[in-house]
């Protein structure tokens, strides 16, 4: 009996040894993924990440995954305590009065109160779509801070670049809308 | 006595803790909430979104929001990760019951070890006896020395 409780009680302090190892290595795992800025920065054309987020409007959710096969986008993280996001989601909302009937544009506000988010488009005439991720879980999957950070995919759903200089823009708005 | 002395303490401390839920002060929310951003609670950093989040709950506490309505807001939000320590109910639990467990029980392991390892030496013998002439040798190379 006495030796039995004691196979068990080992039994039992093995696997919680394995399930903590386990949980180790998996969150190891997890956060050595690097996000698409880094992906891009390595001269890869990652996968785009998928989200399936509700839209800061109200008017249901945008899963990025049906979006696939069907148009390129471009991907704009924001928030509207960042000031130079104004600038970018300016000539974002201008090229997607250009671009917006071949090509998907979509604001991620991120970190950010939904209300305030809400306000600050108004306030700067921001019109695209744009969805809340209120955690940063999808930010960080991109790459994380500092935003804003603007990406492009093209319609097969692979990233071909992120906006560095403002050239970047228009070249890679031809790119994907070709795709 | 003892008894007493615990319900006096919890007297007082339960109209402390029920003020702090119905009237919460900004300072003490900004202990308890980080700064999405930086990595640190809002009290430690003037983060244009850490300044965005004080606002809010300085309107909430203006609007008369508990202690409760605000994180649950801030959790609706911004997600647990929002706040600095995890709640007591569900499975964030677990974070406060985990170590109280292990300290619990590593204790229990160290003490019941300790109680069996001083049994098993009460009960040895002092080692086996010397040979009665060997003993009788020994004790008069000890009176050598008195």
């Amino acid at each position: 009996m006495a030796r039995s409780a004691r196979l068990t009680a080992q039994a039992l302090a093995v696997a919680l040894v394995v399930g903590l190892l386990a949980l180790l290595v998996w969150r190891v795992a997890r956060d050595s993924d690097k996000g698409v800025s880094q992906a891009l920065a390595d001269g890869e054309r990652p996968t785009a990440p998928v989200f399936d987020l509700a839209r800061l409007d109200g008017k249901g959710r945008i899963d990025l995954a049906t979006l696939r096969g069907k148009k390129p986008i471009v991907l704009d993280f924001w928030a509207s305590w960042c000031i130079p996001c104004i600038q970018e989601s300016k000539r974002l909302e201008a090229a997607w009065k250009e671009y917006g009937d071949r090509v998907e544009f979509i604001g991620v506000d991120t970190k950010d109160f939904s209300g305030d988010a809400r306000r600050w488009q108004r306030k700067h005439g921001i019109t695209y779509p744009s969805v809340h991720d209120g955690s940063g879980n999808v930010l960080t999957k991109w790459g994380g801070l500092p935003i804003p950070k603007i990406f492009f995919v093209d319609r097969s759903g692979k990233v071909i670049g992120e906006l560095e200089v403002e050239e970047d823009l228009p070249r890679y708005l031809q790119q994907i809308a070709a795709s | 006595m003892r008894f007493a002395l615990v319900l006096v303490a919890a007297l007082l401390v339960v109209p402390v803790a029920q003020a702090s839920e119905r009237h919460p002060t900004l300072s003490e929310l900004e202990g308890e909430v980080m700064c999405p951003v930086c990595g640190t609670t809002l009290d430690q950093s003037n983060a244009p979104a850490a300044l965005q989040i004080k606002r809010v709950i300085a309107d909430r506490i203006a609007a008369g929001d508990t202690k409760s309505e605000i994180r649950n807001r801030l959790v609706a939000e911004y997600g647990e990760a929002i706040l600095a320590a995890p709640r007591r109910k569900g499975f964030g639990l677990l974070a406060w019951w985990v170590p109280v467990i292990g300290i619990v029980g590593a204790a229990v392991i160290v003490g019941a070890g300790a109680w069996r390892w001083s049994r098993r030496r009460d009960g040895e013998p002092d080692g086996p006896s010397l040979d009665p002439a060997l003993e009788r040798r020994l004790d008069d190379e000890l009176a050598r020395w008195d």
